[in-house]
């Protein structure tokens, strides 16, 4: 018994010493975070790696995940947008044309629930199944088509080598479903944007990175007559979050007044938002909070990219209650109670956009580790 | 894989460690202790997807989505009336220094903007002494309570308890729906000619008359600081708020081994009309001191001018 006291101690000691290197050296991957920016939190069961990351941007530009080959997942998400389209609703294979806009790729690690509605979809690796292999509706036509797209992936030598760097343990062929979207997430995760002109002057020490004008925007945004930052705080600008640091994931769904179809708050039927998870009237027209970091380059706007411009989005959305009235409606019973409409001057309007505009990340969209791979 | 299991090895041999040594010094001066909370509304224990009837001068029939709230400076007090600290665990979830949360919510049905994890306790450690009493601070001491919501531990990183740099947190949070006085949405005209509705339209408001019932998009109650002066929104404020709005609550008589603290805000709300709200305001009372929806709320709480006795906690 003492020799095992004495070994506990002083394994314990040791265990006090070297914690803090041994925990370190299971998070090899660097996120290229600035230091005031958590961690985000990685599936156990997928952690990040520099080849994963690359088999991932490989497969997410690949147009062979399509069923006729046409479109990768970078044809509805293109860097230059924040891997948006610019597109009101995005096409499939076969010119099919979805119902949702495309959502921007950014800062998705920190997410703790994806797309637009569905309160139950908490993963990438499970969203990444959606559009490859869904059917409504089709986007890149996979469905059923499980052995075609392994088939096509094992045909090329360079996944081969690719699959087996990215996934070094596998018994048998690394090439699989699985490991398909495992790689794709990992690489949606890399996606990362703290540099904007705003987290330089408010993280980075830099207080000019950002003009008079946007800090007065700035007042404007985080305030009460406006209410914007009661959905659009946290770390990426949506009440949607999670991170190393936070121990509960914050999610937020909510009605804008977008749509007051028949003066009891419905939206379209084929656009309701989670109440078509859900089941519940009440939900109708909750959606999820997007990002609003790279905001100037996603436009159009919404759900349904049904608004063209930030200025309409502020001025026929937000400060009217709703377009729902803009449209000639009455503002949607079923809307967030932070969509109080404001009145706003022309000076104040200018503020609020140069304030948007700081939030676009230049680097981002421009940044070679995200690009086509193909391309080069 | 062999390396890996010695690591786990290590962290158990350490934590035992750690263990030992702290139950050690436990028991020879300090005893632990827990303290029970219970959120309630008009005598009713709260639940997410529960609906509550006669709430308000109204007798509104609510749908609360959140109820959740700080508590700091908790002391016990002993047989001479001296207040003594309790050290809380520092768990890295609910407790951080001198503050904890207490969350009720379930992140289910309405509270679907919340999470799953509940909290109905605070623990900590006391000196090994004979007490009385209790006294606790609903709120987030001022040093803390507007630094930047991203940097701090948990709880106090938790961006749905925060308003913005210069507000701080809020210290209580409940925000419910109300259909006491539902408004059926095709006698949305008839009702902005309601007599009984005297708010004139507002220049910013949509034209659709400024009846109170349109506005009432839920009623909510967020306690937190006011009047903090700051270069701007996103900037502390150097000295202290003018309306620092934390309540101190004290039982005299209150043994945290058989009493729980119960927290009910239907006693809170008992003279206001959660079926309305005022143009221009807040939806229901943000702790605005001149939003109507506060005038009785904010006394309730034991805050204001007009302020009576709080009458958010009670002990069973």
């Amino acid at each position: 018994m003492i020799p095992f006291f004495r070994s506990t101690i002083f394994t314990g000691l040791l265990a006090l010493f070297f914690l803090p290197d041994s925990y370190g050296q299971s998070h090899t991957y660097d996120w290229g975070l600035p230091n005031w920016v958590p961690l985000p939190v990685v599936p156990e069961d997928n952690p990040m790696s520099e080849a994963k990351i690359e088999l991932g941007r490989h497969l997410f530009y690949d147009p062979r995940l399509s069923l006729d080959e046409s479109i990768s997942c970078a044809t509805c998400h293109q860097q230059e947008l924040s891997f948006t389209d610019g597109r009101s609703t995005s096409l499939g294979i076969n010119g099919v044309s979805g119902i949702r806009s495309s959502m921007a790729l950014v800062n998705l690690a920190y997410l703790p629930v994806y797309t637009w509605a569905n309160p139950i979809l908490t993963s990438l690796e499970q969203q990444a199944l959606i559009p490859v292999f869904g059917s409504h509706p089709v986007e890149m036509g996979m469905e059923g088509k499980e052995d075609l797209l392994i088939q096509r992936l094992q045909q090329d030598n360079q996944y081969a080598t690719m699959f087996a760097r990215a996934f070094p343990d596998t018994a048998g062929s690394p090439i699989s479903i699985r490991h398909t979207v495992q790689a794709i997430a990992a690489f949606e995760r890399s996606l990362v944007s703290f540099n904007a002109p705003y987290y330089r002057y408010k993280y980075g020490n830099e207080p000019d990175a950002i003009s008079q004008s946007a800090k007065r925007g700035e007042n404007l945004f985080f305030g009460e007559r406006l209410e914007c930052y009661h959905c659009h705080g946290g770390l990426s600008f949506t009440d949607n979050m999670i991170h190393s640091r936070l121990p509960f994931a914050e999610k937020g769904f909510h009605n804008t007044g977008l749509y007051n179809l028949d003066g009891q708050g419905s939206y379209p039927m084929a656009n309701m938002g989670i109440r078509e998870v859900t089941d519940d009237s009440r939900d109708e027209g909750k959606f999820r909070t997007p990002t609003l970091l790279n905001i100037t380059e996603t436009a159009p706007y919404m759900h349904d990219g049904s608004i063209s411009t930030l200025k309409e989005v502020l001025l026929n959305h937000y400060a009217k209650k709703g377009k729902a009235v803009h449209d000639g409606a009455a503002p949607s019973p079923k809307r967030s109670q932070f969509i109080v409409g404001f009145s706003i001057t022309d000076q104040e309007l200018e503020d609020l956009l140069a304030f948007l505009a700081t939030l676009t990340d230049r680097s981002f969209l421009k940044n070679p580790a995200f690009s086509n791979p193909f391309d080069q | 894989m062999k390396k890996y299991i010695d690591h786990n090895f290590l962290l158990f041999s350490g934590f035992t460690l750690l263990l030992i040594a702290g139950m050690t010094s436990l028991a020879s001066s300090q005893k632990r202790i827990q303290l029970k909370f219970s959120a309630e509304i008009s005598g009713e224990p709260f639940k997410c997807g529960t609906e509550y009837k006669n709430i308000g001068t109204t007798s509104s029939t609510v749908l609360p989505s959140d109820y959740r709230f700080y508590i700091s400076n908790v002391n016990l007090i002993d047989t001479h009336g001296n207040l003594v600290p309790v050290s809380l665990d520092q768990d890295g979830v609910w407790q951080s220094g001198n503050i904890a949360l207490l969350d009720f919510e379930d992140g289910s049905g309405p509270c679907q903007n919340g999470n799953p994890q509940l909290n109905d306790m605070i623990t900590g450690l006391v000196p090994n002494d004979e007490y009385e009493g209790l006294e606790f601070t609903l709120g987030v001491p001022f040093d803390v309570n507007h630094q930047d919501v991203l940097m701090l531990p948990s709880p106090l990183n938790l961006s749905a308890m925060f308003w913005n740099w210069q507000g701080g947190h809020r210290f209580f949070k409940v925000d419910m729906a109300t259909s006491g006085r539902p408004v059926p949405a095709t006698s949305r005209t008839t009702a902005s000619v309601d007599s009984t509705q005297t708010n004139p339209p507002s220049s910013g408001g949509s034209g659709m008359g400024g009846t109170g019932e349109e506005e009432a998009a839920g009623f909510s109650i967020h306690l937190g600081s006011t009047g903090c002066a700051s270069a701007s929104r996103t900037t502390p404020p150097a000295s202290h708020c003018k309306n620092p709005n934390q309540v101190i609550v004290r039982f005299d008589q209150f043994n945290t081994d058989n009493n729980i603290v119960i927290t009910d805000i239907g006693r809170v709300l008992k003279d206001t009309n959660v079926d309305v709200n005022t143009e221009d305001t807040a939806p229901g009372c943000m702790s605005g001191l001149r939003d109507p929806e506060c005038a009785d709320i904010l006394p309730a709480f034991g805050l204001g001018a007009e302020a009576g006795e709080q009458q958010l906690f009670y002990q069973r």
